[in-house]
């Protein structure tokens, strides 16, 4: 029971990354392989707050967000002046360039060897200390994102965004300025990707560097194109199966060491095989990139 | 010391200068960032290493078997997965996100099928390397850097001056032109991505050499080709060698100055900085937003 709540509880935390990198690379048409650094940055943050300082639950999980969205405006405001592939890969310089640092500058962050002793939540005066109140507080805040996603994209603003994702230089001669969208989603997207990253960091209660690589970013890739780019579900839906799928393997009895890689490559075969046979996703609707 | 920091900053550009080309000969003429060449680049010295060690067969014959599947399993990549989803009308980060998949399916498969721990190609007797200027070289890094430069003058004279180059930069600047004219754009990548490969293939043999192999070696040597190429400007050979150039020398100065751990962070700053202010590169031609 204990480890069924578990993988719901992980699910919950996957489905708010899949949602943020949904509003970018479903609604907005901006793939980003950096997720996994805004979700390092939300972790690191409350959890040293929290180590270092004390600092609560919540107050760890707003100064992660908000130092997760000042960074962004420093990767986005140049980066998304690019286009397509070249913004890709200033994600994924970004990416590189965040674990490098999450890695390296041990004063901080320790390095390899990670940050122990992370408290459990405490909200007012709650304790969430079981796996079923982690769980009913991973589906409130995994709500939360999907509701804001939602909100978000059904608005003018949103419909901005889907303009941009279509074609840019028709939304740019229509008056928008594209820029301020686009950094504006982005933002929200480091946003929620930090949440994700607090909700992580006090339910493990112990983080180290190879939570946040380029590959976690490519699994999040990988559930917004499996689940189905640009709709409600397809990321809940991605999230699911790229959960479930890997731990459903620990009971075919493979050595530990193999089930990792096979992990691995059933993700990358999904991905693959997604784009060639449907690119909308299991869910989705909206044709990803054509 | 000072000759010995130029010395290494010499041989990791000529790597990332053999890995650049490739990828930037398939970028320029496919038009999208074909992650799994980093795959390719590690495939080489695992199966020169299968039929070395474990097969038997010569040295050299091993060499050359990991060229012609690195060579062939770059060409595979194009038929089977990149040019059926062309022909369905696929957008470039579609074929680099498919293309991302076959590196994490390629990687993992070579590390479930050799291990994730490093290995040697063949253990080369330790002996004091030659002294240039003043620095210590071995044999293998001056053939390293011979290797680079040949290639990169073969296949810059190659496209300049043959009938081959012209088709190819004709498919790369308008495959649809290109083809009204006669050229078959289709064979023209396969071509592509074949001599393409066989660069990397060489590159990771050369480098498997020097320091050995794992499974995640082509990450990184694909990551600092990436940034190489868009440092030096796509499509521009001399850009590149430039730019091999700029991000040996900054690491490796990042090493005497600072120290090691920082050195690929430094690289993806330089690759922010020049697509912030440069995004062309050095000798590339501007970057277009739209056309009409």
């Amino acid at each position: 029971m204990e480890y069924l709540l578990h993988i719901v509880i992980l699910v919950s935390i996957y489905a708010v990354l899949s949602a943020s990198l949904d509003l970018l690379a479903g609604h907005s048409g901006l793939m980003s392989i950096a997720q996994a650094a805004f979700y390092g940055l939300g972790a690191y943050s409350s959890a040293l707050l929290a180590v270092q300082f004390g600092a609560s639950f919540g107050v760890g999980v707003l100064a992660g967000m908000a130092v997760s969205v000042s960074v962004s405006f420093i990767v986005s405001l140049p980066s998304l002046r690019l286009h397509d592939d070249y913004f890709v890969i200033a994600t994924f310089g970004f990416q590189m360039i965040l674990f490098s640092i999450f890695n390296n500058w041990m004063d901080l962050t320790r390095g390899p060897l990670g940050i122990p002793g992370i408290p459990q939540p405490v909200i007012f005066g709650w304790k969430v200390d079981t796996h079923l109140e982690f769980l009913l507080m991973a589906a409130f805040f995994a709500s939360f994102a999907y509701l804001a996603v939602y909100l978000l994209t059904s608005s003018p603003f949103g419909r901005v965004l889907h303009a941009i994702r279509e074609d840019e230089v028709f939304a740019q001669s229509l008056g928008k300025n594209t820029l301020r969208f686009k950094v504006t989603a982005f933002a929200v997207s480091a946003a929620l990707a930090a949440m994700a990253g607090s909700l992580y960091a006090h339910y493990i209660t112990y983080i180290d560097p190879t939570s946040f690589t380029v590959m976690e970013s490519i699994l999040v890739i990988s559930m917004v194109i499996i689940g189905g780019a640009g709709s409600l579900w397809g990321p809940l839906v991605g999230a699911v199966v790229l959960v479930t799928l890997p731990e459903a393997l620990r009971f075919v009895g493979l050595p530990s060491s193999v089930a990792a890689n096979l992990r691995q490559i059933i993700y990358g075969a999904l991905l693959v095989v997604m784009m060639m046979v449907r690119p909308k996703g299991l869910v989705g609707k909206y044709g990803f990139g054509r | 010391m000072l000759t010995q920091v130029v010395a290494n900053a010499l041989i990791a550009a000529s790597g990332y200068f053999l890995v650049a080309v490739g990828f930037g000969l398939i970028y320029s003429t496919a038009r999208f960032f074909h992650f799994a060449h980093g795959i390719v680049f590690t495939a080489a010295p695992y199966v020169a290493f299968l039929s070395y060690t474990l097969l038997g067969l010569p040295f050299e014959a091993s060499f050359v078997v990991g060229i012609l599947t690195a060579t062939a399993l770059g060409g595979m990549m194009e038929l089977l997965c990149y040019r059926p989803l062309r022909s369905q009308g696929a957008s470039a980060l579609v074929l680099l996100l498919a293309s991302l998949g076959i590196y994490i399916v390629l990687q993992n498969v070579v590390s479930v099928a050799f291990g994730d721990d490093l290995k040697n190609l063949r253990s080369v007797s330790v002996r004091e390397g030659l002294g240039v200027f003043g620095a210590r070289l071995t044999m293998l890094q001056l053939v390293t850097i011979g290797v680079s430069v040949l290639v990169g003058a073969v296949l810059g004279v190659t496209l300049l001056t043959t009938k081959a180059g012209k088709i190819i930069r004709a498919v790369a600047n308008d495959p649809a032109l290109a083809n009204a004219v006669g050229a078959n754009s289709g064979r023209v990548l396969l071509w592509t991505f074949a001599a393409g490969s066989a660069m990397a293939g060489l590159a990771g043999l050369l480098l498997s050499l020097d320091v050995g192999m794992n499974p995640t070696m082509g990450m990184r040597a694909l990551l600092m080709g990436v940034v190489t190429v868009i440092v030096g400007g796509i499509g521009s050979i001399r850009g590149a060698a430039l730019a091999a150039l700029l991000i040996g020398l900054t690491q490796n100065f990042c090493v005497w100055f600072i120290s090691s751990q920082w050195q690929d962070a430094i690289v993806f700053l330089i690759l922010l900085a020049f697509l912030v202010f440069r995004p062309q590169g050095f000798c590339g031609q501007r970057v277009r937003i739209a056309s009409v």
